[in-house]
This record gives structure tokens, sequence and C-alpha cells, in this order.
């Protein structure tokens, strides 16, 4: 509904155009915000993953009467008001207590949704390591550990992988300098034991637990050519294990993943450039009739006379039949 | 594993895992295939760092391994403000926030011109000066002064009878003031079809 508006003066027009949908898109705005009962610990995770994702990021103080799996109409409001594409909703209830809700949307309509139980006794905050933060909008390296996240079909893990792939990406260039390769964010998933596996599906201690890591990178040198990596934890530090799920519209996530054309990325095929910068190319021509290659005339493979008379003499045959029938016909 | 080596000055740089990392540095990713066997004496309620040290061990391998790969495989330059990555796209398939946008609709003369081959006019083309060959001066093509005008306020301008242009002269007019009155029914031409195109492309009729 805002999309139709018409602008009437320059800023308007700039402030639409910011927010129309682009061939390259904008990094995603990540709006963080809190329903009416929320822990302290789930709020304190919230300000340390909003101060992880700043610049891009957006935070709501007030409470939101909102229960995304009964109805997130309100978080599609706020989406598109905010022009935030990933929404992280914190709440807290004896039943599920510290839940982060991640919920992604495409076109300001929900997209996906995922639950994350935070771990309340394993939680520690940024403030709590006393080591030197990295600057606001610094790049994180990325490693996913565990082969839940190598699942062939979709799953809650590898939902739980795009959204915080989506979540830590940042700004993405063509380009980074080497010192700003600064911190890394470590996402282990534990290995899902035989017992683990046999009891039901719904209830989340059941499921592997997904534990959240973000170090500092310090390189030594190592008297090689690539330097020895040693890490220091920087915080904060999470334990999740995953809960509700709502997985995509399949229809809205193919359009979701659609890709813009875009010319220069296409590699040319079958045109090469040689060292002496001469363009070769490859072509291709149909297969070739052997059966009607001219070789060299010999006597010997001469086609044989009597066969020859035989082709004639039947030739003959018949058109010396057909008259006869025809002059019987008159007759 | 790559931290138990020896007391040697060349600290190991590589890491041996039995299932290859596989990487998407367009986002500066590192995927560990390989199971992460935690401890199993370390549930909650026994010594958390022992989990801790080795959560710290798998993720120091997997940035030792990253940082190896980006600075192997990707291009480096190095300039006046650092040295600097070059990183491919990324790969990983992502949710877009946004439908991709739609091509604009074609206009009626843009599917002439793409037809004809008509190329948009350059910056040094749609500039309103250009070079007058008799005075040797740049002059404007319109607007004040322009070309476009010229003889229109001539003291004496021939009036060629017998033509088709006098046979067919509304009442009231003279040849005075023709030019301008061509100029206002171009103007008038154009944007009636600039209107027409509107329409077109808004689909209606």
């Amino acid at each position: 509904m805002l999309r139709q508006i018409k602008p009437r003066n320059a800023r308007s027009k700039r402030a639409l155009e910011k927010r129309a949908p682009k061939a390259v898109e904008n990094p995603k705005t990540a709006l963080i915000l809190r329903g009416t009962t929320c822990s302290q610990i789930t709020q304190d995770a919230l300000a340390d993953l909003y101060a992880l994702r700043q610049v891009h990021a957006k935070r709501f103080q007030k409470k939101n009467p909102v229960h995304p799996f009964e109805d997130a109409s309100s978080l599609a409001f706020f989406s598109e008001k905010n022009d935030c594409s990933l929404l992280l909703f914190g709440s807290s209830s004896k039943k599920r207590p510290h839940s982060i809700t991640f919920v992604r949307t495409f076109d300001y309509k929900i997209l996906d949704m995922l639950e994350f139980y935070l771990d309340g006794e394993t939680f520690r905050s940024l403030a709590q390591f006393k080591t030197e933060k990295v600057p606001v909008g610094t790049r994180p390296l990325m490693v996913f550990a565990g082969t839940a996240f190598e699942s062939p079909v979709p799953n809650a893990f590898t939902m739980a992988k795009s959204m915080l792939i989506d979540f830590f990406r940042g700004e993405i260039s063509d380009k980074i300098d080497v010192e700003g390769l600064r911190y890394c964010v470590v996402v282990t998933a534990d290995e899902p034991t035989a017992s683990e596996t046999t009891t039901t599906e719904d209830d989340p201690s059941s499921k592997p637990v997904l534990r959240l890591r973000v170090y500092t990178i310090r390189t030594q040198r190592s008297g090689q050519k690539l330097p020895r990596v040693e890490l220091e934890e920087h915080g904060p530090r999470m334990d999740f294990r995953l809960g509700r799920m709502q997985e995509p519209d399949a229809g809205m996530l193919k359009e979701a993943m659609r890709q813009a054309k875009t010319g220069q990325e296409r590699t040319r095929k079958n045109v090469q450039t040689d060292i002496m910068g001469d363009k070769i190319g490859r072509i291709h021509t149909g297969k070739l009739d052997l059966s009607e290659l001219q070789t060299r005339k010999m006597k010997g493979l001469k086609r044989e006379r009597d066969q020859h008379l035989d082709d004639d003499e039947a030739a003959t045959a018949v058109e010396t039949e057909l008259p006869k029938r025809q002059r019987k016909a008159q007759a | 594993m790559s931290t138990a080596a020896p007391k040697t000055p060349k600290l190991p740089v590589t890491v041996d895992k039995p299932t290859p990392y596989n990487f998407d540095l367009g986002l500066l990713l590192a995927n560990d295939p390989n199971p992460v066997s935690v401890p199993r004496t370390t549930t909650a309620s026994s010594d958390p760092s022992i989990l801790e040290s080795h959560l710290a061990n798998v993720a120091r391998d997997g940035a030792q391994v990253l940082i190896n790969q980006l600075l192997t495989t990707c291009a480096i330059t190095s300039t006046s403000s650092g040295v600097l990555l070059s990183l491919p796209h990324a790969q990983t398939p992502l949710p877009r926030e946004k439908p991709v946008p739609a091509p604009k609709p074609e206009t009626k003369w843009s599917a002439f011109a793409k037809r004809r081959g008509i190329k948009p006019k350059t910056r040094e083309q749609r500039r309103n000066l250009q070079y007058d060959e008799a005075t040797g001066e740049f002059g404007r093509k319109w607007g004040y002064q322009g070309a476009n005008k010229a003889g229109q306020d001539d003291a004496i301008i021939e009036v060629k009878f017998n033509s088709k242009k006098e046979a067919e002269r509304k009442e009231g007019t003279t040849v005075r003031g023709d030019k301008r009155r061509e100029i206002r029914e171009k103007v008038k031409r154009n944007e009636r079809r600039m209107r027409k195109n509107q329409r077109h492309s808004e689909g209606r009729k």
C-alpha cells in the first residue's frame, strides 16, 4: 500500500526510490523488537545481536502484543513501515523461556519463521568478555560446523543456517581489506544421538544444540607464507535449541530466489583468447557423412557389370509391361 | 589435530580433516561437514570449560582454513589504503527481500527505435548549442535566438504564390508568423503522441 504513493517532491521521490525493488539489492535491515513478556536474558541477547548487526539494524524498545506463530500480520506491518526484511522477535513464557524468533519477509510478507530457544544458563553477553570489540560495520568470517547443516532436504537446521548467514553477512562487496578480517562467527551443531532421534519431533530438548560463538582473530607469523590464526572469544556466547518453524510457501520462495539478469556475469562459451591476444572460437559442424566421401578411383572397386545389367533389365521389363497392360485395357 | 604440534619455530598452518571444507568466499563462509563430537561428559552439569575448548579448537581450524583459502585463491592487490582481496560472487542462495524489478514497458517509439537500430542521442547531440558555419560562431538550436527561428522576424519575407501552402492558407493568416505557428503545431503533435504512448504503456486504448 505504501508503494502506490505518488511522490510530490524530490525528497519523497528519493525516499521511495530507496525502498523500491532493485536488481542488486541493498543489505537487509534487521528489526529487533520484543513481545509483552521478555526476560532480561532475552533482552540482553537481543541487545548483543543488535550491537553485532549495527548500521543495518533498528531496535524497538516498547512491548508489542504479538504472537508470531498465531498472527504475524503486525510483524509484516512493521516490516513494511520500517523497510526491514529480517525481524528478531524476543519473548519469554513459561512454556517457551527465552525465545528469539527469526522472521524473514519477502515483499513485506512473511516468508519464513524459526524459533531459537536460548539457553539461559550458558548465555554470556558481549560485555562479559573483556576483549577489544571489533569496529562497527566489520564483516565477520563465518564457519558452520556439524553434519546437521549439510542436510540435502530443507529442515530446521538448514533454515537456521540460512537465517544466520543472512543476519551476519553484512554489506556485500567485491573487495575486502585484509585488515578487515577481524572476527569470526562460528556456529556448531551437536551430533544427533540415537536416543535423541527416537524421541518425539516436537520436543525441542530432543534436538541437537546450536552453539553460536564469536571470536576475534589474531594472526601470527608462522615462518611460512600463510599466517597462523589464533582466536580469542569476543562474545556473545549463545546456545540455542530450535523450536517451532514456519516453512516458506513454495511459490513465494521461488519468487524470492529469483536472480536478476545482469549481463556481465555470463561467461562466453567456446570463445577464448590465446597468449598472443588472438581470439579463438570453437564451432560445431554437423556429423561428416563419410559414405559420400570421394576416394581414389580404382578399377577393382568399380561397380560390377552383371549387376548393372540386371538393373537395366528390370527397368526395361517394367517399361515394356506397362504398355502391354494398357494395350489390353484398350482392347 | 593441528594444535597438537611439537614446539618448533614453524607454527602449523594446515588443518587435516577427514571430509574437506567447502567455501563460499563471497560471503566469507566456510562449511565444516565433519561431525562435531562434543565430549559426552560435558553436559550442562559438568565442567563447561572442556566443551568451550573443544568448540574453540573447531573454530580455530575453521578460521585457519578459511583464511588460508582466502589468501591463496583470491587476487591480492596492495594499494595505499591497504591490502585488498578481490572476492568472488556469493554462491549460497539466499532469499531476496523484494521481487526482481519488472522491466519498463516498451513505448511505441522505443519499439520502433529498436527495430530500426536508432540509438539514443548523445549528450553532445542533446546540447542546445551548435556551430554556425555562416557566422563562425556557436549559437542556440532552439529557445532565445534559436536556429529554428531563423528568418522569422526578417523585414521582408518572400511569398510564393501558386504554392500548395498559399492555396491551403487559413482565413485571416499571412506569411508573417508562419514559422511560429509551425513550431507550436509540432509541439502539440508531439504532446499528443506522448499522451498516446502513456496510455499504451498503462494498457489502456
